[in-house]
């Protein structure tokens, strides 16, 4: 009996239908199979889906996304990252019919919206709020002299940038390039979005995938490079730093460092003003935002849009390839440059004050994980020895060193 | 002009550049050499003020060393620190009034029962 309702209603609403719109539905469906109409339609179905428009690139550039996501879950190599941008690298690869708004590069998508905060550098400044308000620069106070090693560790930028020079990039490429040595993730967004804003998929690719490989790229530099005796030195113990130090601090170092590089404001402005909302101990609340809350929402978009702004077409040129090789390049120089110039401040230091040149190498950047990195080698050579703390300094300062390099570097070239 | 595959103008901003990121960090590292300085001369002055002449420089710098123990003796404290407890165990009996909402004469559950 219901059936027979229900079966009666439908009728009733088609007939309805086809008297306020004047279609005959029985007659248009009839004529459409006349003409091969159903045809015509499975063909266009088919024209919309991703097989009829497959090419072997989006199928390389969806193993590469696949494989971001197996490092991340297998060995656990930055999952907050290389999740997101394996995830985007898939969803940029999807192959689609061009014109309907779907892609990350046609205007009006949804994901070109996302991308609009990476294309316009907004995600980057949002992000180093987030790591102000969560770090802590204690140990770089309470030990200042510390801070050349992240200075140091910044040649891997420069060397870089002579090396894309001599690969024949432009100057504005190469300086975007460059930036990988930073080791630092958003500050190579930042920048490759001023400089080389095609480039900056491939860079940010490299910067992030080359951060995530750390603990694989470092070891081996810091064993050629430190003698076994240097590697077990011990430090002194970090003095207290009082509060008024550590508000001293972003304010400091917010002043100083955007004089010197006005172009690294919204980089280095966010990173002080999110370290001054930790340590001023009356914003909490706008702390606890910066970096929980805020930073993951940034993330995840930053990480989602950089992923699917590797689309095969874009994406998979000798350029590529050669801001591969470049990054690596200049990851081991940056290395190297900190370790040994920790080794020559360590021939002008007194005895009793001698620092451990492993930690040189945390002066690349990549918070924490060079840093873990170091602590990693020197408990191998001493598990008494913990540089955790001291290796902090130079990283935290290879941070405001990477910016300060970034804003120089658009100082020149833009 | 080039020199060395790259033309000169790449050799400035490299050399430049490096140059202007370590005199940036180098002015950061004075200022944080000179900050300490000035924050205990500062306190010994009102210590001076208050009467308290001989202030040597360790009396004011607590080490990393000091601070771990005092923090991990806080922490020792307040989360191993355990309520005093009386040991007598009240087991309370639970007593309802008779009601008839809950009771099973007159519940729905009763309707299928054999009279």
């Amino acid at each position: 009996m219901r059936k027979l309702v229900t079966f009666c209603f439908v009728v009733a609403i088609l007939f309805c239908f086809q008297v306020a719109f004047g279609t005959d539905l029985n007659a248009a469906v009839n004529s459409a199979a006349a003409d091969g109409g159903v045809l015509k339609g499975l063909a266009s179905l088919w024209e919309f889906t991703g097989f009829a428009n497959v090419h072997y690139t989006h199928v390389i550039m969806i193993a590469v996304g696949l494989f971001f996501i197996f490092l991340a879950i297998k060995y656990d190599y930055e999952p907050l990252l290389l999740i997101p941008i394996g995830t985007g690298i898939i969803l940029g690869n999807i192959p689609f019919l061009a014109g309907y708004k779907i892609g990350l590069y046609e205007e009006g998508s949804v994901l070109n919206y996302l991308y609009f905060g990476v294309k316009q550098g907004i995600y980057p400044p949002l992000i180093f709020l987030g790591i102000g308000a969560m770090t802590d620069f204690s140990s770089l106070i309470s030990n200042p002299k510390l801070m050349i090693l992240g200075a140091a560790a910044q040649v891997g930028i420069f060397g870089t940038f002579l090396g894309a020079s001599a690969l024949g990039f432009l100057p504005n490429e190469a300086g975007a390039i460059a930036i990988i040595g930073g080791a630092d993730g958003p500050t190579a967004i930042f920048l490759s979005s001023k400089l080389a804003p095609d480039l900056m998929g491939a860079i940010a690719i490299a910067a992030y995938s080359y951060m995530a490989l750390v603990p694989v790229i470092q070891p081996p530099i810091m064993r050629l490079l430190v003698p076994k005796k240097e590697r077990a030195i011990k430090m002194k113990p970090p003095r207290a730093v009082s509060t008024t130090e550590k508000i001293l601090f972003p304010l400091i170092g917010l002043l100083l460092t955007t004089f010197i590089a006005p172009s690294a404001l919204p980089l280095l402005g966010m990173l002080f003003f999110g370290n001054l909302l930790k340590e001023s101990g009356v914003t909490e609340r706008l702390a606890d935002t910066a970096r929980n809350s805020l930073i993951n929402i940034v993330t995840i978009l930053l990480g989602i849009t950089v992923g699917a702004s590797t689309q095969a077409d874009v994406f998979l040129t000798m350029d590529s390839i050669k801001i591969f090789g470049l990054g690596a390049l200049s990851f081991v120089i940056a290395t190297a440059g900190g370790l040994l110039f920790a080794r020559l401040l360590n021939l002008m230091l007194k005895k009793d004050n001698k620092i451990n040149p492993l930690i040189g190498a945390a002066g690349v950047s990549a918070v924490p994980d060079s840093a873990r990195v170091v602590q990693q080698e020197g408990l191998k050579t001493d598990p008494n020895n913990h540089l955790l703390m001291h290796a902090m300094a130079p990283n935290v300062s290879g941070v405001i060193g990477s910016a300060v390099a970034a804003g120089i570097m658009l100082s020149f070239l833009m | 002009m080039s020199f060395l595959i790259v033309d000169s103008t790449t050799w400035t901003i490299t050399i430049l550049g490096w140059i202007i990121v370590f005199a940036a960090l180098l002015f950061l590292v004075g200022i944080f050499l000179l900050v300490p300085k000035i924050i205990q001369g500062s306190i010994k002055r009102s210590l001076k003020e208050k009467g308290k002449t001989n202030i040597t420089d360790d009396q004011l710098e607590i080490s990393g060393e000091t601070n771990a123990v005092i923090a991990s003796a806080l922490y020792m404290y307040l989360n191993e620190n355990h309520d005093d407890e009386s040991n007598v165990i009240t087991i309370k009996q639970v007593r309802r009034r008779y009601s008839p909402w809950s009771s099973k004469l007159y519940g729905m559950n009763n309707m299928g029962f054999p009279k």
